[in-house]
């Protein structure tokens, strides 16, 4: 057990060590933006000169760069991201409001295409070389080649405009999160808004499963030629024993870690998508606020996205040590 | 008398690497795969380098503007319905919101996809293999410094950390190659680091260390041709994805915009509101593009893996 305890600290320190690194990426990147840093984190023409106080208060900008340094990693332990210029709200409300709707989209999706991934991938290993082996494998290719936007705007067009254009049917919404006005009742209203995620999601789901199914089909085929595979068939264990019991266990390892790490980036959204969709989430935040010249809302989203990611893959690490104790005894790199 | 004994030994050397490159030649175009994927883009670079010859007007040319009325429907639509009026019809592939020819914007936006994807994915490839093969070969503070810096990169999200600095930089080819290029080598460098930990074990690495070889000429003539099959098969990948991203970026309004390329054109049919305007002609085509282009390198990668990966080849 001390091994595993020596394990999981070294992945916790590793952690906090590389959450400060990007926190620091972070203060001086947006230091070194053209425009002086005064202007950057505050700007004197738009915002209240309340406002204007405040925040230069709570950064230290006339400060020296080091007292400015401490008070920025001050600031971020304690959840002030500073203000948002176009939308001139703390920057902390301004994502917090789109936050939800970009996790409950490539959340939903990603779960989706994993699951999708997963059982294709698994059937194309057992039935390797057979006709369903090369469909599974030439159409997770296609789907993966497909330019995200592109897939949205066609099932826009063709599943929302055309039934409305031609014949006047409401049959997909056109854009938004939900209803103008919301319609009433707590069932309907979430009924509404899944009405208004299945493009999005379909769209994120097409073009991802792909993926998780060519890895899933790679692994598989690679644990499925070792020993104890071998050793399996030998013993005389029904075949889809030996896929479901012996294969897949040490298979889903690596899809395991490529999921958490891929739940770790839904936070930062999918701006192509969510444009097309007009979906009101985190990507699009993102493409808006660097358009709007917003460095506060950039580094703030920025700021969350690297804390959710660096979660997401010390989460990641921690579950392979406990699937597979070859990890924790041998150390990393080596 | 010796030169031309040198001479011979060079041909036959030649003839020994042109052979092999036939015979490899010969199992690639076995793959189905391989085989589509060539096809494919050979149309699309055919396409590229003959634009001119191809297109029946030159889009970049502000004459072309204003060549058939706005939203004109391809030409060959009155097939099916003779009800369409002679001047709401226009050309191969009817006309964008300029009235422009939406076929002649196709064929050019072809160089734009093809020069954007090979450069990016040269320098991404470029500057991994060389940080991968240095932080594998030399190990210990250099690998540690190296790879840290990589996994920091690799927590940055993509296409957001992509959006900022192409916007920053200011809408350019050059940029968008440069912008795609220099954040895309990070899982290049990490897939070649790990197959450089594995062949620097082996014995003929001590051999070449044990009969007085450099660093350098073991790194870049012992190690480095063995992992060439990963640059290669990494390469196609990296063309794919680069060309993606590029009509990402050119569709979210980042790209140059004094040339056509596929993504533009997306980016100006939903400014234009092409999709309300029911307006296919100028919205599938240019999609079509960029899928098929793609695909033509993710088989053609998926085709290399296949052949080069030991792992993945069936077992007899």
């Amino acid at each position: 057990m001390s091994e595993f305890r020596r394990f999981i600290v070294q992945r916790t320190i590793y952690a906090i060590i590389t959450l400060f690194v990007t926190f620091t990426i972070n203060f001086f990147i947006f230091r070194i933006m053209p425009g002086d840093p005064v202007s950057i984190m505050v700007s004197e023409r738009i915002l209240k000169p309340s406002v204007v106080e405040e925040v230069k208060t709570r950064f230290g900008l006339n400060l020296p760069l080091w007292q400015q340094y401490l008070l920025y990693i001050q600031n971020l332990l304690t959840g002030y991201l500073g203000y948002s210029f176009h939308w001139k709200e703390p920057v902390i409300n301004v994502i917090m409001e789109r936050l939800p709707n970009t996790i409950l989209l490539l959340g939903f999706s990603t779960i989706l295409s994993v699951i999708i991934g997963i059982i294709l991938g698994m059937l194309a290993a057992w039935k390797r070389g057979t006709k369903i082996d090369v469909t599974i494998i030439t159409s997770s290719l296609i789907f993966y080649s497909l330019p995200a936007f592109w897939a949205g705007m066609i099932l826009l067009m063709f599943l929302g405009y055309y039934p409305m254009m031609l014949w006047n049917i409401d049959l997909f919404p056109i854009a938004g999160t939900m209803s103008r006005p919301p319609p009433e009742g707590f069932f309907e209203r979430i009924l509404d808004i899944l009405r208004h995620m299945i493009l999005p999601a379909t769209t994120l789901t097409l073009i991802s499963y792909g993926e998780y199914a060519l890895l899933m089909r790679n692994t598989l085929l690679d644990v499925l030629t070792q020993d104890y595979i071998v050793t399996a068939r030998a013993k005389g264990l029904p075949e889809r024993r030996v896929l479901i019991r012996h294969g897949m266990r040490n298979a889903l390892l690596p899809t395991v870690t490529s999921v958490a790490i891929s739940l770790g980036f839904i936070v930062s959204g999918a701006t192509l998508t969510e444009t097309v969709f007009s979906w009101n989430g985190v990507g699009r935040l993102i493409f808006d606020a660097m358009m709007m010249r917003d460095y506060p809302v950039l580094q703030g989203a920025f700021v969350i996205i690297s804390i959710s990611v660096i979660l997401a893959n010390y989460v990641a690490d921690i579950i392979y040590g406990i699937l597979d104790p070859r990890i924790r005894y041998g150390g990393y790199g080596e | 008398m010796e030169g031309m004994e040198s001479k011979m030994r060079i041909r036959k050397g030649r003839n020994k690497y042109l052979n092999g490159l036939r015979e490899f030649a010969g199992i690639f175009f076995k793959n189905k795969f391989g085989l589509i994927g060539t096809l494919l883009l050979a149309i699309f670079v055919f396409m590229a380098v003959f634009a001119p010859q191809i297109a029946p007007y030159n889009p970049m040319d502000v004459r072309s503007i204003g060549v058939a009325k706005p939203f004109s429907a391809p030409a060959w639509i009155k097939i099916f319905d003779k009800s369409i009026p002679d001047d709401a019809v226009f050309g191969i592939l009817g006309t964008d919101e300029l009235g422009r020819d939406v076929f002649s914007q196709i064929v050019y936006g072809s160089r734009i996809s093809l020069l954007v994807g090979f450069s990016a994915a040269f320098i991404a490839v470029f500057i991994g293999t060389i940080i991968g093969l240095i932080s594998g070969y030399y190990g210990r503070i250099i690998d540690e410094i190296l790879m840290r810096m990589t996994d920091i990169l690799l927590i940055i999200p993509g296409l957001p950390l992509m959006i900022v600095l192409a916007a920053m930089l200011g809408p350019s080819i050059r940029n968008l190659i440069l912008v795609i290029g220099i954040t895309s080598w990070p899982s290049i460098a990490r897939i070649i680091r790990s197959q450089v930990l594995t062949i620097k074990e082996m014995k003929f690495i001590e051999a070449a260390r044990a009969a007085g070889c450099g660093d350098n000429y073991i790194m870049f003539k012992h190690i480095l041709p063995n992992v060439s099959p990963l640059i290669y098969v990494n390469t196609a990948i990296n063309i794919a994805n680069a060309i993606l991203i590029e009509a990402g970026l050119s569709f979210l309004g980042l790209g140059d915009p004094n040339y056509v390329s596929w993504g533009n054109m997306l980016f100006f049919a939903e400014q234009y509101q092409a999709l309300l305007k029911l307006a296919w002609w100028y919205v599938l085509p240019p999609g079509i593009c960029i899928l098929l282009v793609v695909l033509s390198f993710i088989f053609i990668g998926h085709a290399l893996d296949e052949i080069l990966n030991p792992r993945l080849r069936m077992r007899r």
